[in-house]
């Protein structure tokens, strides 16, 4: 009698299917190369070619103070 | 499009064969599912407990005791509203940072950010690796046997094929890090110190110098690293997360985020039961044998293997976020799920990375010294600049549309956080091209 109850009552329970990502489908994500490079505006190029010439400056400094500490050229 | 969770009655025809755990709650899913989701969020943030990191925040405990615990509360925050965008960004796009720059920035900026961060890489995992010829030297173990064995086994742990074996080990490696909590304890710090010093900036007792302010820029330095945006975007599309697992992937890296600075925190407050008893050291292999004398062998040796673990863990995640940034501008296989026979390249990378960096610190005389001032302004002139990336891509509705896009109080965070960094990169460039603008104490 209790094993016929156990019976019906697993019957009706609802069960979940967890799936790791790994094992999943992949999913549609967005398309890099048909959206193709980003749109910006004037105000964003000329900040990003701002920055361009800033990291390019700090390299040079750098590189001219390794070498400096390295030896390679006097200070 | 897959979904998270099937009721078994809603199970789409489309994928009967999908490997799935069956559970009977809807609580018992989400933990599942989270625990299946938790990963990169905890390993991107405790491997940011490096070499490096041991001894910056042992080396500020040790010079200002409990008082800058303040900056690693701030920090938290910070750290993980960075990471919060990446995850978003690889949970969206599918794609690692690399990628994204080289796709939506054109050819000079993702072939300068590869640069940069293939060099910022390749000196911080010198490094690392230095960190373990220090330990494995003082655990009686000679570096040219320590140094080439720590190799192989990184580059074992990465060629199994299995993103899973990878993820599972480094995670019970970051657990190890547990250990640093219980050092802390037995330090026993004062507790109402520790909580005024975590909650009030105070200034140090010696007043604010040039070498707080370094110190408190390569804390910031070490805490928010620019490896690790492209570490975990990249983890996020190789673990092929989904939309759904977004709210999953927040909370992995919160507690991520959570239990580095604790972690962090615990560090210092060892550096700072230094500072109290006198003690003199100037890398945490000393510091280990120092507190051999409170613990016994077995505590400097859990302290040296700790440093090791430290290491290590740095290494395996920046030289991965090397190979699937350089696999994803390349155009190349780049997944820890494929044989190395199917990624060659991309394997390639990793072990050549690892290989040579071990080699460097096997050179008689290397300049040390020199890699790792390079490594910290290298990292402090890239940060600012990979989070403005970062901030145009989440800013950018046609690439992630209105879910994933940035809300206006993420826009106003996040450039905060950038007129910071900025500021702070100043500072140290300025600090390294000349040196006599700050005098020191």
């Amino acid at each position: 009698m209790h094993v016929d109850f156990d019976c019906k009552e697993q019957e009706t329970r609802t069960t979940f299917h967890v799936v790791h990502p790994l094992d999943d489908a992949p999913e549609q994500k967005v398309d890099l190369e048909a959206l193709g490079p980003m749109r910006m505006t004037a105000i964003v190029r000329i900040c990003l070619l701002a920055l361009r010439g800033y990291l390019l400056l700090m390299f040079g400094l750098l590189g001219f103070r390794v070498l400096q500490l390295a030896g390679f050229i006097r200070g | 499009m897959a979904n998270l969770l099937y009721p078994g009655a809603q199970a789409p025809p489309a994928q009967p064969k999908l490997k799935s755990k069956q559970v009977s709650s809807k609580w018992a899913a989400h933990a599942l599912t989270f625990l299946m989701v938790f990963g990169p969020g905890l390993i991107v943030m405790e491997a940011d407990n490096d070499a490096g990191a041991v001894s910056t925040y042992v080396e500020a405990g040790a010079r200002y005791g409990t008082r800058l615990l303040w900056l690693l509360l701030l920090l938290l925050p910070i750290s993980y509203f960075v990471q919060e965008m990446v995850v978003r960004l690889g949970i969206a796009t599918g794609e690692g940072h690399a990628a994204m720059i080289y796709r939506r920035f054109g050819k000079w900026w993702g072939r300068f950010s590869l640069a940069d961060l293939l060099l910022v890489n390749f000196l911080t995992l010198v490094t690392e690796f230095a960190a373990i010829a220090l330990a494995v030297d003082q655990l009686g173990v000679p570096p040219v046997w320590g140094v080439p064995i720590a190799a192989v086994a990184l580059t074992a742990l990465a060629l199994t094929g299995s993103y899973r074996r990878w993820e599972r080990i480094v995670l019970f490696l970051c657990l190890l890090d547990l250990a640093w909590f219980a050092i802390a304890f037995r330090m026993a710090p004062p507790a109402g110190e520790v909580v005024r010093h975590a909650l009030l900036p105070l200034p140090p007792e010696s007043g604010l110098t040039a070498s707080w302010l370094f110190l408190v820029i390569a804390i910031v330095g070490t805490t928010i690293a620019p490896w690790q945006l492209f570490f975990q975007q990249s983890c996020v599309a190789d673990k092929r997360l989904r939309f759904a697992d977004l709210r999953w992937a927040r909370l992995d890296t919160f507690i991520g985020a959570v239990f580095t600075i604790l972690v962090a925190g615990c560090m210092m407050l060892v550096g700072a039961a230094g500072f109290e008893r006198h003690w003199n050291f100037t890398d945490p292999a000393q510091m280990a044998v120092q507190l051999g004398a409170l613990f016994g062998p077995i505590g400097k040796n859990a302290i040296l293997l700790l440093m090791i673990n430290a290491a290590v863990l740095g290494a395996t995640t920046i030289s991965l976020s090397s190979a699937w940034a350089y696999g994803e501008v390349r155009g190349w296989a780049h997944s820890l799920q494929k044989p190395v026979r199917e990624a060659p390249g991309f394997y390639a990378v990793y072990a050549l990375c690892v290989t040579a960096a071990a080699a460097v610190v096997l050179i008689p005389r290397a300049p040390l010294q020199l890699i790792i001032l390079s490594v910290q302004v290298l990292a402090g002139l890239m940060l600012p600049s990979a989070i403005i990336f970062l901030q145009l891509l989440l800013s950018d509705r046609e690439l992630l549309g209105d879910r994933f896009v940035n809300r206006s109080w993420n826009n106003i965070v996040n450039w905060t956080i950038v007129v910071l960094l900025f500021a702070l990169s100043l500072l140290l460039a300025a600090q390294v091209a000349a040196p006599r603008l700050f005098p020191n104490e």
